[in-house]
């Protein structure tokens, strides 16, 4: 298994969405960053502090940042943890469960003073992304 | 073998034997055992949806179809006389069923097409036995059946579950089968209650295998599963669920199957933020497999016929919480023993039983152990005898026992009551 952020919870409440896991395969040591990379356009980037014990990590961010003015109907944000050297691509590989995309399943947020809806979703791969709707609802 | 006379063929009438439901699932498995008994066996499906069968079945247990409702199923007729046949069927589907109540919860699937075409072939019928697996198809072949077939009604409901007009019509049409076959002992004693005369007999569904593989009480994993419609309570489920999250964070609950009640199941999970922690699994193929990672198996149905999940997941060494609705739990489970009964629709009571076991790994293993042991009396091998000595004895083929099997009327020789029944459903 390469060395991945795996994740355990994901909280899309209150206007935020907070993730916790575990950092896997590799040293925990150092600072870390949450990394959120738009998949259409990867120069834009916004990254966030991660708190860490041991190989535990905590991150948390507003959906208000995803706002864009130039988004397709559709558009994914990948989601990294970084310590400024590796970037460990954040999902949920070390589990018995198949098909994640239809079986974890999260709320939607809508941006306020917008009409974009955010959805953290698990991609085929088990990787865990964030989907921007415009318009109507997923 | 010799001095016996051959055994009369068996043919088992349901409305889909292409659908996944557990009526189906259980027939096939008698089927096979059946078969392999040297019994002829038919499956007679009412209707046809799909091409293939869904549960594995022995390939001398023949299948046909009455009406093949399949999209390619209808040549384009040709000639006048085809073109009139084809207007007259469109025109039959369309019509509601006549001979079945609107109560019976299959009425939908039925038309005035497929009630004729049912009758019909009812009618043809003059030999063997005929084992009908539904209300409505208990009422068809109770009125229509009448030229020398062996009847046998298999009713998987508890009466009061029926509509009313379903339940006249049962007092009305069941008197005339050679036998009432139903799942539970509540139901032998209500039936027979209501249909003086007749023969009730308690047959309870068998599971498709015992040998299977157990479950780890060290798991944190709680399973459920069933269609997702409100028979099965999993909008009392997910609620309970909720009050347990905060104590019990590590845990999962995750429930199998998939239905027309998705979606509202999952706003619930949201609503309560419980999608870190119950999971709608959606159907799968190896619920054997998901069954043994669990630690406890959860039913919360508002009510049952006889809940063979829950008995295959204690075969594979997992207690059970569940309501004590009508009819089944109690039956299966002892109270304390095997697993845990509390008030039906209850969500509060459901959560403090499941709380109880979670709380304590050696409670899980001690009730696995002997949910194991309860399960051995649904197996193939306990109960498919005890078809084989019923059909021996109704049809006069000479059988193990002879023509007229010991144990006088109601009772059969294999009818085993259980050691300890009175304390059966007792719950705290």
């Amino acid at each position: 298994m390469k060395p991945h952020a795996e994740i355990a919870e994901v909280w899309p409440r209150d206007g935020r969405i907070r993730l916790v896991g575990r950092i896997h395969g590799c040293p925990a040591g150092g600072t870390w960053r949450l990394v959120l990379t738009r998949r259409a356009h990867p120069d834009q980037r916004l990254d966030y502090p991660a708190r860490t014990d041991g190989d535990r990590f905590e991150s948390e961010w507003p959906v208000a940042d995803l706002a864009a003015s130039d988004y397709a109907a559709v558009e994914e944000w990948d989601i990294h943890l970084s310590d400024g050297e590796k970037e460990l691509r954040a999902g949920r590989q070390l589990d018995d469960v198949r098909g994640k995309k239809k079986i974890f399943v999260y709320p939607e947020q809508r941006i306020d003073g917008s009409d974009v809806s955010v959805r953290p979703y698990y991609t085929i791969k088990d990787n865990l992304s964030l989907e921007c709707r415009t318009g109507g609802a997923a | 073998m010799t001095d016996r006379r051959p055994l009369p063929k068996v043919r088992y009438l349901l409305l889909h034997a292409y659908g996944r439901g557990g009526t189906i699932r259980t027939v096939m498995n008698q089927a096979n055992s059946l078969v392999a008994a040297g019994w002829d066996v038919e499956l007679v499906s009412a209707v046809r949806r799909r091409d293939d069968i869904q549960f594995p079945l022995d390939e001398r247990v023949r299948v046909s179809t009455v009406v093949d409702l399949r999209d390619d199923a209808q040549a384009p007729p040709a000639g006048l006389v085809a073109r009139w046949r084809d207007r007259r069927r469109s025109r039959l589907m369309e019509e509601p069923a006549q001979h079945i109540p609107a109560g019976e919860f299959g009425y939908r699937y039925f038309n005035r097409y497929i009630e004729d075409r049912l009758i019909a072939y009812l009618r043809t019928l003059t030999d063997g036995i005929l084992v009908t697996t539904r209300p409505a198809l208990n009422f068809l072949a109770a009125e229509h059946a009448t030229s020398g077939v062996v009847r046998i009604a298999q009713e998987h409901m508890n009466h009061g579950t029926h509509k009313r007009d379903v339940q006249k019509r049962i007092r009305e049409t069941y008197p005339t089968f050679a036998a009432v076959a139903v799942l539970t002992e509540r139901d032998r004693e209500e039936y027979e209650e209501l249909l003086p005369g007749t023969r009730v007999v308690r047959i309870p569904n068998a599971v498709h295998s015992l040998d299977q593989a157990p479950a780890d009480p060290r798991s944190k994993i709680a399973v459920a599963a069933g269609r997702l419609f409100p028979q099965k309570g999993f909008d009392m489920l997910i609620p309970a669920w909720a009050k347990l999250v905060e104590t019990y964070p590590d845990w999962q609950l995750r429930i199998y199957g998939s239905g027309e009640k998705k979606a509202q199941l999952r706003a619930l999970i949201e609503e309560h933020h419980l999608y870190n922690h119950v999971f709608l699994m959606g159907h799968t193929d190896r619920l054997d497999d998901e069954l043994a990672k669990a630690s406890f198996y959860v039913l919360s149905s508002r009510f049952e016929g006889l809940p063979m999940v829950m008995i295959e997941a204690m075969s594979h060494a997992l207690p059970v919480v569940s309501f004590d609705c009508p009819t089944g739990p109690a039956d299966v489970l002892t109270h304390g023993v095997d697993g845990l009964l509390v008030p039906p629709e209850d969500p509060d009571a459901l959560a403090d039983a499941m709380a109880r076991l979670m709380a304590d790994e050696k409670l899980r293993a001690d009730m696995g152990t002997a949910a194991v042991l309860t399960a051995a009396s649904y197996g193939p091998d306990a109960v498919h005898p005890r078809w084989e000595s019923l059909f021996t004895e109704l049809s006069g083929a000479g059988g193990p026992s002879g023509p007229s099997s010991p144990g006088g009327p109601g009772e059969l020789p294999h009818e085993q009551r259980r050691p300890g029944g009175a304390a059966k459903g007792q719950h705290a």
